[in-house]
């Protein structure tokens, strides 16, 4: 990321320019293959007939519900996380012996897949949007919390016992000092569970049939809707690419001060 | 529609659900549904063809007449719905009769309530069908001894009623192989050739036929004449706790059932807010029969059936069971 800024400009646009070229090769190659028959256009239309069929659904009310649903889960479950793993991972960073005691039980915890739990939500809650926040949180806390504790863990000794000899207190450390090293590993680790909400958001709907965008697709599957089912895949596949540029751009936002974003060569 | 019928990888959760489902049920006990502002029951639903008759009763008001509001709930298969039942988040549920009963004798406390959907009992017009793709060999379900055909659970009402039709038609059932696929994925398996038949229901099977293939039996009729597939259901302590709410549901789903089977038209148009079936298969299918009550004879002909192939820890309680 270092370089002129003019530099960087130039080739932004030949990123972008080949990266429309490569979705319109995916877009025709899409188009190509059931029209020449190497695949049946009754299971996989060509993208014409997607285009279609995502018209269609953007113009029903019901689906734009579906899609509000699909975001209050992930907005409630992405801001439960990220507010639990922020503060989880500064309580323990900083309590004395607490990371050494709750390593080995975050190493368990972590890898198991949300998906997993799916049956114990089912019976919990049913399908209501707790389930789908469960989920939802469960994933994506560990993304926060083990950023957060990798940032608190890059501290500078120097300018943590620079901190402690002109006396600032627990809090006032943790301002000026953690909290700004912490943060770009933060802002990844909140742009990585922003991506995860949304797969197992999605998902849960999918699955358990809370209502949403997968309970939808789910329909249009069981319906025999089978370019309804693609375009709605193509739905989900558009709100995580808006999912994803919203949070790089708040990363960079956040971030401008730092000197990954500023993009000058550290001294 | 894919896991439509809790299969036996539900039993677990099953017993699970029966450990730990004390705690609701009896929330809204003691209100009578026909007094004053309507009493609320979720209904957990599988958002097919056969929970039609709801969303009509709904809108034609014969549940608010009753005293009740319905909210149905749409969840993916039994495996959501029995738990959800047991543990109070549904008043109702539905669910295939022999999942029921195997949840019965696995000891999860469930009792049927009103009826839910039958077979036409006409073969060649029913809305579940065992067919074979486009110019197989297999002209009978006699045929299918060492072939593959597939349910959308093993274990469960449809692959019981598969082997019914080989026996009837003169084979050995037991040397039909059976693997289990969603039915929405029936037809696409059928004509790559991955399976030999398929036990496939409404819209899959017109989807089926449409693609040429043809029914070579109709399993539901060769299990009965009139056969009941599935039913409404709520746990024994909600069931026993609010003996009017279950009055007042019974009422309108009979209601609901017998206005379903008079006005197909008014189905159809139903099915286009709750599923997306394309309207040129919507036309073309198959409804099956709602009639306002469960038809004994051929449960305990299913039930004697399911022993025959082991679906049972112990004898199901009918009488326990049905309402």
């Amino acid at each position: 990321m270092s370089g002129s800024r003019d530099h960087s400009r130039s080739r932004s646009r030949t990123n972008a320019a080949l990266g429309a070229a490569g979705l319109a090769g995916f877009l025709a190659l899409g188009e190509a293959v059931p029209r020449l028959g190497l695949v049946s256009e009754d299971y996989f239309p060509p993208t014409s007939r997607i285009a279609t069929a995502l018209g269609t659904e953007l113009g029903d009310h019901a689906f734009w519900t579906a899609l509000g649903d699909t975001l209050t889960g992930w907005a409630i479950g992405l801001a439960i996380a990220v507010g639990a793993g922020i503060v989880a991972g500064v309580v323990v960073s900083v309590v004395p012996y607490l990371r050494r005691a709750t390593a080995s039980t975050i190493e368990f915890l972590r890898p198991i897949p949300s998906v997993a739990l799916i049956p114990l939500v089912v019976l919990l809650y049913g399908a209501e949007l707790r389930s789908v926040l469960l989920l939802v949180v469960y994933a994506s806390f560990w993304q926060v919390l083990v950023q957060v504790l990798y940032g608190i863990q890059d501290v500078d000794p120097v300018a943590e016992e620079t901190a402690r000899s002109y006396g600032l207190g627990t809090w006032a450390r943790v301002r000026h000092v953690l909290w700004p090293t912490a943060l770009p590993y933060v802002m990844t680790g909140v742009r990585l569970a922003a991506a995860v909400a949304l797969v197992l958001a999605v998902t849960a709907e999918l699955v358990i049939g809370a209502p949403g965008l997968g309970a939808r697709i789910a329909v249009a599957q069981t319906s025999q809707a089978v370019p309804d089912m693609y375009a709605l895949v193509v739905a989900t596949g558009l709100l995580g690419l808006l999912i994803n540029v919203g949070a790089r751009t708040v990363e960079r936002r956040a971030l401008v001060w730092h000197q990954s974003v500023r993009g000058e060569v550290a001294l | 529609m894919r896991r439509l019928f809790a299969g036996l990888t539900v039993g677990a959760l099953l017993v699970a659900a029966s450990a730990c489902g004390s705690s609701g049920g009896s929330g809204k006990s003691g209100k009578s549904p026909s007094s004053g502002s309507p009493t609320t029951v979720k209904v957990g639903i599988i958002p097919i063809l056969d929970v039609a008759p709801l969303y009509l009763g709904q809108e034609k008001g014969f549940f608010s007449r009753n005293g009740l509001k319905l909210s149905l709930t749409p969840a993916q298969g039994g495996a959501a719905i029995v738990p959800g039942v047991v543990s109070g988040q549904f008043q109702f549920g539905f669910s295939n009769v022999t999942s029921l009963m195997i949840a019965q004798t696995n000891g999860v406390p469930v009792q049927a309530i009103a009826n839910g959907v039958a077979s036409t009992g006409e073969p060649g017009a029913d809305f579940g069908g065992l067919a074979v793709k486009k110019g197989s060999p297999i002209k009978s379900a006699k045929d299918l001894v060492g072939k593959t055909v597939a349910t959308n659970t093993l274990k469960n009402i449809n692959d019981t009623a598969v082997r019914e039709s080989v026996r009837k038609a003169g084979g050995d059932a037991s040397k039909v192989k059976f693997v289990e696929l969603a039915f929405d994925q029936m037809p696409a398996a059928l004509a790559k050739g991955q399976i030999d038949a398929a036990m496939a229901v409404e819209p899959a099977l017109t989807t089926i036929k449409s693609q040429g293939g043809t029914e070579i039996a109709w399993p539901y009729v060769d299990v009965a004449e009139h056969l009941t597939i599935a039913m409404y259901f709520s746990s024994t302590q909600y069931a026993q706790a609010n003996p009017a709410v279950v009055k007042a549901f019974q009422a309108a789903t009979a209601e609901s059932l017998a206005y379903a089977n008079t006005h197909p038209d008014e189905v159809r148009k139903a099915l286009t807010t709750y599923t997306k079936i394309p309207a040129n298969l919507l036309s073309e299918l198959t409804l099956p029969q709602w009639p306002a009550e469960a038809d004994r004879p051929a449960i305990e002909t299913l039930e004697k059936l399911g022993e025959q192939d082991g679906l049972f820890k112990k004898t199901p309680d009918l009488d326990k069971l049905l309402p």
